[in-house]
């Protein structure tokens, strides 16, 4: 699959040292236009929408931002940490800017033992704007199955 | 058909691809090669014969001088300006988030963004030239909570000299597909009277890079390398109230400030009030040391709270998130006659949420003070 210029630069962008010191990536050594179209079928399969899970992954870590650094519990059904650092991360597209704001979500319960979701402002960007959701491997990748998971759909 | 034919193909390819090599490597070196250039720091205060071709921030750390980076010079963080008397170009797109209109005027410009090609003139503050590079042995590693460390690094002969508050740059080596060496910023959590020593409280930040590799790797005995100390969180010389809030690692610096107050005479000189917050009794840590100052200095007052503390514990401390308990404290039990100061340790979000109960409360922003590295 050929992939424009600007996919060529975003893919160049994601690579360890560039942008962040792991990269976008991960294991995952594919163009990232194969990335993508594989991960808009399984989002289907996984009956979640791009922009509406992107809205309530970004409503978990605005959550989480009123524990100042701290967990909190959220709806009963997450614990929700949001770490903040000062700066920003651009986007691998170069299409932005975002805040280095980290968010882990984890489902309450013993039943969902291990189960959690990582993710930052520029990963929700990536979601919802390119349905990028990082390489297999990469510590921010989006797993459909997981965002199904710990979102309850 | 000749059976090494099918050898021809490849190795004419790869001689061409060898040939290219060779090629762009010569080539890269006559046209990237920048050759010596001259910093000239403070209209000549310092004059650095360096090789150009790395960016500005690297190579003065080569030569000794440490520009504050909060983020190892990967242009994330903002914090390592200086003010560019040259000609270095137009400011780029990656510093443009980082400066304001005045900055732009007065050419300040991110070091980690700058790449030597010609000599140059810069300036820095003065008191730069005395951030230096230690090396030192991991004395010991403890369990604060579950995600947070405490490193103390013990520096043999050398001696180090900051102000308690201040904070320095933590290095760790390469690991997993981490290519390079990589420094955060950590405050100090020693006493400054130890000199031969260092501390840090260092919390696990998923997918942090530094974080991830104390947490997961770091030993005692292994040598690392911090710089420092940067920063002008320390305590004002004044009389005013302290009013001190920290949440997790943001524990550090008042550690240092406390237990050098020990030793200076801070706790019989003005009031202190210090808020820690954490969700569950899990999440705190020193709670023993704290409430001995608490008993043994009538001017020290420790008030620990539980965001969401677990039913069924005796939790006997203030509960709420730390906003909501300042704000009480600061309308029900601080006097409101005396003057006071701010001391704040932690992310951004709390930095702002604190600033705002305490303006809401009459405090004098410009007597607020924090480390903008968090």
């Amino acid at each position: 699959m050929k992939m424009s210029p600007e996919y060529q630069k975003a893919q160049k962008n994601m690579e360890p040292g560039v942008i962040t010191a792991s990269g976008f990536l991960g294991d995952d050594h594919r163009p990232i236009i194969e990335i993508i179209t594989e991960d808009e079928e399984r989002m289907a399969q996984a009956g979640l929408d791009f922009e509406e899970t992107g809205e309530r992954l970004r409503e978990l870590l605005m959550a989480g931002r009123r524990g100042m650094g701290e967990p909190v519990t959220v709806e009963g059904k997450w614990l929700v940490k949001t770490d903040e650092t000062r700066g920003y991360l651009a986007s691998p597209f170069e299409d932005g800017i975002f805040r280095k704001m980290n968010t882990v979500v984890e489902p309450v319960g013993p039943e969902h033992k291990g189960l959690r979701l990582m993710y930052s402002e520029l990963s929700l960007h990536l979601l919802e704007k390119w349905h990028f959701l990082q390489g297999k491997g990469s510590p921010f990748r989006l797993e459909p199955d997981t965002m199904r998971r710990v979102l309850g759909v | 058909m000749d059976p090494t034919a099918f050898l021809v193909a490849p190795l004419v390819i790869a001689g061409m691809s060898a040939g290219l090599a060779a090629l762009i490597s010569i080539t890269d070196r006559y046209v990237n090669d920048y050759g010596d250039v001259v910093i000239d720091i403070n209209q000549g205060s310092k004059k650095l014969d360096v090789k150009g071709g790395a960016n500005m921030l690297v190579t003065l750390a080569e030569s000794g001088i440490y520009i504050p980076s909060a983020c190892g010079g990967r242009g994330s963080c903002g914090e390592c300006k200086v003010k560019v008397n040259s000609d270095v170009g137009p400011h780029l797109p990656t510093e443009l988030p980082y400066l304001d209109e005045k900055q732009m005027e007065q050419n300040i410009r991110l070091s980690c963004q700058i790449k030597l090609k010609a000599d140059v003139g810069i300036e820095v503050p003065e008191y730069l030239f005395n951030i230096k590079k230690y090396s030192g042995t991991v004395e010991s590693i403890r369990d604060l909570t579950h995600d947070i460390k405490e490193v103390y690094v013990n520096l043999g002969d050398e001696e180090v000299s900051f102000r308690a508050g201040q904070y320095g740059q933590f290095e760790v080596p390469p690991y997993d597909k981490i290519k390079e060496r990589t420094q955060r910023a950590y405050s100090m959590s020693s006493k400054p009277s130890d000199k031969n020593h260092l501390e840090f409280l260092i919390r696990l930040v998923p997918g942090g890079i530094v974080t991830t590799y104390v947490h997961e790797r770091l030993k005692e005995g292994e040598k690392i390398n911090i710089v420092g100390p940067f920063g002008d969180f320390y305590v004002r010389d004044t009389e005013a109230t302290m009013i001190c809030v920290a949440g997790g690692s943001g524990m550090a610096p008042f550690k240092s400030i406390f237990y050098q107050g020990v030793e200076n005479g801070l706790f019989e000189k003005r009031d202190i009030w210090y808020f820690f917050g954490a969700r569950t009794e899990k999440d705190m840590f020193y709670l023993d040391e704290l409430r001995e100052l608490d008993s043994k200095y009538e001017r020290f007052h420790f008030v620990p709270a539980l965001s969401e503390p677990e039913p069924g514990t005796d939790w006997q401390g203030a509960t709420g998130l730390i906003t909501e308990v300042l704000d009480n404290y600061l309308k029900e039990k601080i006097s409101t006659e005396t003057p006071k100061e701010g001391y704040l340790c932690g992310s951004p979000g709390m930095l702002d949420a604190c600033m705002s109960v305490m303006r809401d409360n009459d405090m004098a922003e410009e007597a607020i003070y924090f480390d903008k590295f968090a």
